[in-house]
């Protein structure tokens, strides 16, 4: 379910996205493979993230890559993206859809973050335009830094669980 | 000013105290000096300090659940707070306890450990109740909701303190390019300057102005922040701090909000600003109410506005009590008696000439002997000549013996500390991580050196200048301190105690009877004795005790060395600690995307790794879990089941060298497996042992979907990715998890088939066209869905993989188009059962780490001719293929109404003796049993030595009220052991 979360200078809005997570070499073939499909070449810099108006790509690892569509596209498009990223053999893309989404902005962002988190959220550690993995109210997190907010992905099964610590903190 | 009044009340009785009062000061605005009594001799006790560093008046706050060992001089008061004296019964004045101290004499060091020896049956029944009951401080709290929250900070530099050192270091830190945290203990700001009249002025200002200018400086620089009421417990590596902050100060709690924060902190540089403490004097009755810390004294009249005593006597060592003569004096008081200890050639002359112009009776050369008195001190002993003893009547003794810079959290860093002749104290010498010491913590108890100190120290920072501070101090500059820790004592009587731990009532001749009786090195002598062991690990005593040992063993103090300041640096509550991993936090929560339809058929959960997966479910309200189970598993054979099993850990495989990767990983062959079939697979670690299951899908030989068991999935990811990537770096292969990616069903049972076809009219589930372990995708739902024909129970079945945002839809319509079929929902416990009646394991039922796949039967599963897989090697191991080794066997008992318990002992014996006396040979152990509703009787598996070679025999299983089961050994394969309901 789908909730909006407000405190003093800050708001937390759960969202729906599609997202495909890619494995493979990072190379010249697996780049042009993806910029046919999706028009944007994949970040090569570890915790990296490029975006535009349709996409955000993460380099999430040195041979991990996460593509989250910014804008829902229908089902079959994914599958087809799916279907066209694997007919290489050498790279791995798996349907990461069933994941769970929220936008954080505000200026109190980081201090309410730091009620969840030990991750270091000052700009100089944490530039705009990165994206780290970490844990958030003790479960495996990724947060992506778009400079005047952030999007954080968890698991879906914990949902529940991430939303009820969410309101706790902000009661707290 | 007109202060607000506060009432509270003290062991029943209401006491009037001022706003920002802490417990003490009240009682002592009321003239209270009798708040508790002492852990082992029930000694009366008052307050001896103005801080944190209090051993005595230790309270318990009734009002909060029953707070126990809460200091006095800390806890701030607030309307209607209850506060109850500790350790005594039935009243404070008149506690029975006190019989302790009439046996005193023979209570001493190592007491308990040499008397308590024996009969051994009283050690748990009289010795420790009884110990318990007459020694010990607080009562346990009772139980209650925490509300404590946990903030984490990333910062450049943490300045710990906020005295006059560490205010002035965030001055000068104001507006840098740096991420400050200025942490204090106490509400406001200033430390001495708050403390004393030692400084008159700062740059010709009073100090309370000055604080209040640099405050609001601090305030308006965007660098740094602040945290007041906070005290830092700990110094971890790497400049880890973790500081408490009390959020109820001065307020009751508010169960809405949390009342304690705790920190923590990363930095990359520590400021060390947390100054001084003042330590005491050994003597005779040193403990009686009445006697306070010199310093603290002061404090209590200029932080809180309560002079203790007109008249106390003073007893020092060093110059530092002239600001207190002097405050006295200019409040139209002035100390009864000066007793020093020094030469008077070596006494300041402000000291001296203030004494006399104030007729103030100067002893030098002179030293308590002790003072006496009941419930506190009624007089005080001078001896100023070798055998010449005075006494004079007074109610308070001052003491001062010096200063130990505050090296707790220093020592908590690992950092080194050298002894200085000069300050009779150890301080810092060598850091160990980037810590800086400033101030009297440093051991630079000279005001004016201090902006020098710090200016050098911080001078490797960029981008701050050099700060320049004019002080106007009254006094004798420096404080000359002569080395004292104890008087001699006149042994008046056996109940005299000269104290060197006064919370662990630990006696200076408790020392010298650990030196005489071996614990000649310190941290013995300190267990042995317990001295500096309580929960203000001796702040006023540790030094004294080095002092009187080092004089013990003829040694200097810096040969004899201190013993280990351990964090935290004072008590910390549970709660705290925990933060808001308790309750419904205690651990993060998994649900399926069927969680809300279970629960709306009342399910009851199991917890299986952070998953919430249904047990069983409750038909009606009084039905037991095992007429559920039963109900339920006996409704799959006959009819058809349906199995939530999202939580099966899935991953995907694919790249070039994915079938050389999966037949590495796994103990089966997979490269004749045809496209899209599937094969029930072992995973061994290297050592043979199994590690996991699952079954492989194979699309194609560079695209696999495995599964794990729900515990494993995070293990078996990790293990194929660990050896991907380091052990086989040249494969091209990748893994994902696609665990959160599909939810999953298993239909089985007879009608599995009927209802599949039901609900996917447009496939075909004809054995010929969909056998038995194999796979297809369909579209369906305007989505994907995987049926996998498989099946965990014996019977027919299916496995049903679909996108979770489908998941619930696809579950109902199963229910819907199952209508005249009976489907039941069956849970985790009737899995198991079902799986048990076919003989299928359970990777950490069947199998403990210590299990092959030999062991199991299992050696079908083994790809024989393959090169290599994980662990093949160790199966080759003598003792890996022995035939004794424990093997998987089934169990039925003789008389078929028994049940057999699982983890009970397979044994050879008819009877078992009761007690037993003599050591039984054990044959293994029962590893499932369970009662079967379809067989009318309990079936078992259990792993045996040598049990392949069993079957058919008859053995005996022990059960939990020492009798035996007579069993006869059978197949591990119950129902069906043609598999002829699997394949149908």
């Amino acid at each position: 379910m789908t909730r909006t979360f407000l405190a003093k200078g800050m708001e937390i809005i759960q969202q729906d996205k599609q997202q495909i997570l890619l494995r493979g070499k990072g190379d010249g073939i697996f780049a042009d493979i993806i910029n046919k499909e999706v028009s944007l070449l994949p970040p090569t810099d570890n915790l990296r993230m490029i975006n535009n108006d349709e996409f955000l790509f993460a380099k999430q690892s040195f041979d991990q890559w996460a593509l989250i569509f910014l804008k829902p596209k229908p089902e079959k498009e994914i599958f087809r993206l799916l279907s066209a990223f694997n007919s290489n053999e050498e790279i791995l893309a798996s349907n990461y859809s069933n994941t769970t989404y929220f936008e954080i902005s505000g200026e109190n962002k980081n201090h309410f973050l730091s009620k969840l988190t030990h991750f270091d959220l000052r700009s100089k550690k944490f530039p705009v335009s990165t994206m780290a993995q970490t844990l958030i109210a003790r479960i495996d997190c990724c947060l992506y830094n778009f400079g005047d907010r952030y999007l954080l992905s968890c698991h879906s099964s914990f949902e529940d669980y991430f939303k009820d610590r969410l309101q706790d903190a902000i009661d707290l | 000013m007109i202060e607000n009044k506060i009432y509270f009340k003290f062991d029943g009785k209401t006491f009037e105290g001022n706003e920002g009062d802490t417990i003490a000061a009240a009682l002592l605005r009321n003239n209270v000096k009798l708040v508790g009594r002492s852990f082992k001799y029930h000694r009366p006790r008052g307050i001896y300090t103005c801080g944190i560093e209090e051993p005595n008046a230790l309270v318990q706050i009734i009002n909060e659940h029953n707070e126990p060992n809460v200091r006095a001089t800390v806890k701030k008061i607030y309307e209607g707070m209850v506060v109850k004296s500790q350790n005594r019964w039935p009243s404070l004045k008149r506690d029975l306890g006190s019989i302790n101290n009439l046996l005193s004499p023979i209570f001493s060091a190592g007491f308990y450990y040499k008397t308590f020896m024996g009969p051994k049956s009283f050690w748990k029944n009289v010795y420790e109740p009884l110990i318990r009951r007459t020694a010990g401080l607080g009562k346990p709290p009772k139980e209650f909701k925490s509300k404590s929250i946990h903030l984490q900070h990333n910062v450049d530099i943490v300045i710990v303190g906020g005295g006059l050192t560490g205010l002035l270091a965030a001055k000068k830190l104001a507006g840098t390019k740096y991420d400050v945290l200025l942490i204090e203990r106490e509400n406001s700001f200033g430390g001495i300057l708050k403390s004393s009249k030692k400084i008159k002025l700062i740059n010709d200002q009073d100090p309370n102005d000055w604080i209040e200018k640099t405050e609001r400086l601090i305030h308006n620089s965007s660098n740094i922040k602040v945290l007041r009421n906070t005290l830092v417990n700990t110094y971890n590596f790497k400049d880890h701090l973790i500081a408490l902050e009390d959020k109820s100060v001065g307020k009751p709690q508010d169960n809405k909000k949390p009342e304690l924060v705790l920190h923590k902190i990363r930095t990359k540089q520590t400021i060390l600003a947390n100054g001084h403490i003042e330590r005491f004097i050994s003597f005779r009755n040193n403990d009686l109410p009445g006697v306070m810390l010199a310093a603290s004294f002061e404090k209590y009249i200029y932080r809180y506005g309560v002079v203790p005593d007109e008249s106390p006597v003073i007893f020092t060592n060093n110059s530092s009590t002239f600001s207190l003569i002097k405050s006295l004096i200019d409040l139209g008081h002035k100390p009864k008696a000066y007793v020093d200890i020094r030469d008077p050639k070596k006494i300041e002359k402000e000291v001296v000439e203030l004494l006399a112009k104030n007729n103030i009776p100067f002893y030098a050369k002179s030293e308590i002997e002790g003072c006496d008195g009941k419930n506190e001190i009624k007089s005080v002993t001078i001896r100023f000549k070798k055998n010449e003893t005075a006494k004079i009547k007074t109610s308070m003794l001052c003491v001062s013996g010096g200063f130990n810079p505050d090296i707790h959290l220093f020592t908590q860093s690992k950092g080194l500390l050298k002894w200085d002749e000069n300050l009779i104290t150890f301080k810092p010498d060598k850091i160990f991580q980037n810590t800086i010491t400033l101030g009297s913590v440093s051991g630079n108890f000279s005001y004016q050196n201090i902006m020098k100190e710090i200016n050098e120290k911080l001078s490797f920072l960029e981008g701050i200048n050099d700060l320049d501070i004019k002080l106007d101090i009254e006094g004798p500059v420096n404080f000359h301190i002569k080395e004292l820790w104890e008087t001699k004592n006149a042994k008046k009587s056996l109940w005299s105690k000269s104290f060197i731990d006064l919370q662990n009532d630990v006696t200076t001749k408790d020392l010298k009877q650990a030196v005489t009786e071996g614990f000649n090195r310190i941290e013995h002598l300190k267990r042995f004795t317990t001295n500096s062991m309580g929960t203000d690990q001796g702040k006023i005593s540790s030094i004294n005790a080095l002092g009187i040992v080092s004089k013990i063993l003829k040694k200097n103090i810096s040969d004899v060395g201190t013993t280990t300041y351990r964090p935290p640096y004072a008590p910390l509550n549970f709660s705290a600690i925990a933060g808001r991993s308790t309750y419904e936090f205690y651990d993060p929560v998994r649900k399926t995307p069927i969680h809300p339809w279970h629960i709306k058929h009342n399910a009851v959960f199991e917890d299986v790794g952070q998953w919430k997966r249904p047990w069983y479910y409750k038909k009606y309200t009084n039905e037991t879990m095992h007429e559920a189970v039963q109900r339920e598993s006996k409704q799959v054979r006959e009819a058809a089941g349906i199995l939530d099993g999202s939580t099966l850990g899935k991953i995907e495989i694919k790249g070039k060298d994915a079938l050389a990767f999966i037949n590495l990983i796994y103990t089966n062959s997979f490269t004749k497996m045809k496209p899209m079939t599937a094969r029930y697979a072992l995973m061994l670690g290297e050592d043979g042992m199994v590690k996991d299951d699952g079954i492989v899908c194979k699309i194609n030989d560079q695209h696999f979907i495995t599964t794990t068991t729900t515990g494993g999935a995070a293990n078996v990811l990790a293990h194929m990715e660990e050896y991907a990537q380091t052990e086989w770096p040249d494969m091209n292969v990748y893994v994902n998890s696609i665990t959160e990616q599909f939810a999953t069903f298993n239909i089985s049972g007879p009608k599995a088939k009927t209802i599949m076809e039901r609900v996917f009219s447009n496939i075909d589930f004809n054995n010929k066209k969909f056998p038995f372990m194999t796979f297809n995708n369909f579209d369906y739902l305007n989505s994907k869905v995987r049926i996998l024909r498989a099946s965990f129970t014996g019977e027919q079945g299916y496995e049903i993989y679909i996108s979770p945002k489908n998941a619930l839809t696809l579950w109902e319509r199963i229910f819907y188009y199952s209508r005249g079929i009976n489907l039941v929902p069956y849970g985790t416990e009737t899995m198991h059962l079902l799986r048990a009646e076919k003989g299928y394991i359970i990777v950490g039922q069947e199998t403990d780490g210590t299990v092959t796949p030999i062991d199991l039967n299992l050696d079908w599963m083994i790809g024989k001719n393959k090169k290599d897989f994980i662990g093949k090697r160790s199966l080759i191991r003598s003792d890996i293929i022995s035939s004794e080794r424990k093997q998987l066997v089934g169990l039925i008992p003789l008389d078929k109404s028994y049940g057999i318990e699982e983890g009970q002992h397979i044994i050879e014996e008819k009877n078992l003796d009761t007690p037993i006396k003599k050591p039984i040979k054990m044959l293994g152990h029962v590893t499932s049993s369970y009662f079967s509703p379809t067989l009318n009787h309990c079936v078992a598996m259990a792993l045996i030595k040598g049990g392949n070679r069993k079957i058919g025999s008859q053995l005996y299983v022990s059960t939990s009220d020492l009798n035996v089961i007579p069993v006869e050994v059978v197949k591990p394969n119950f129902i069906d052991p043609k598999n002829e309901r699997l394949v149908s």
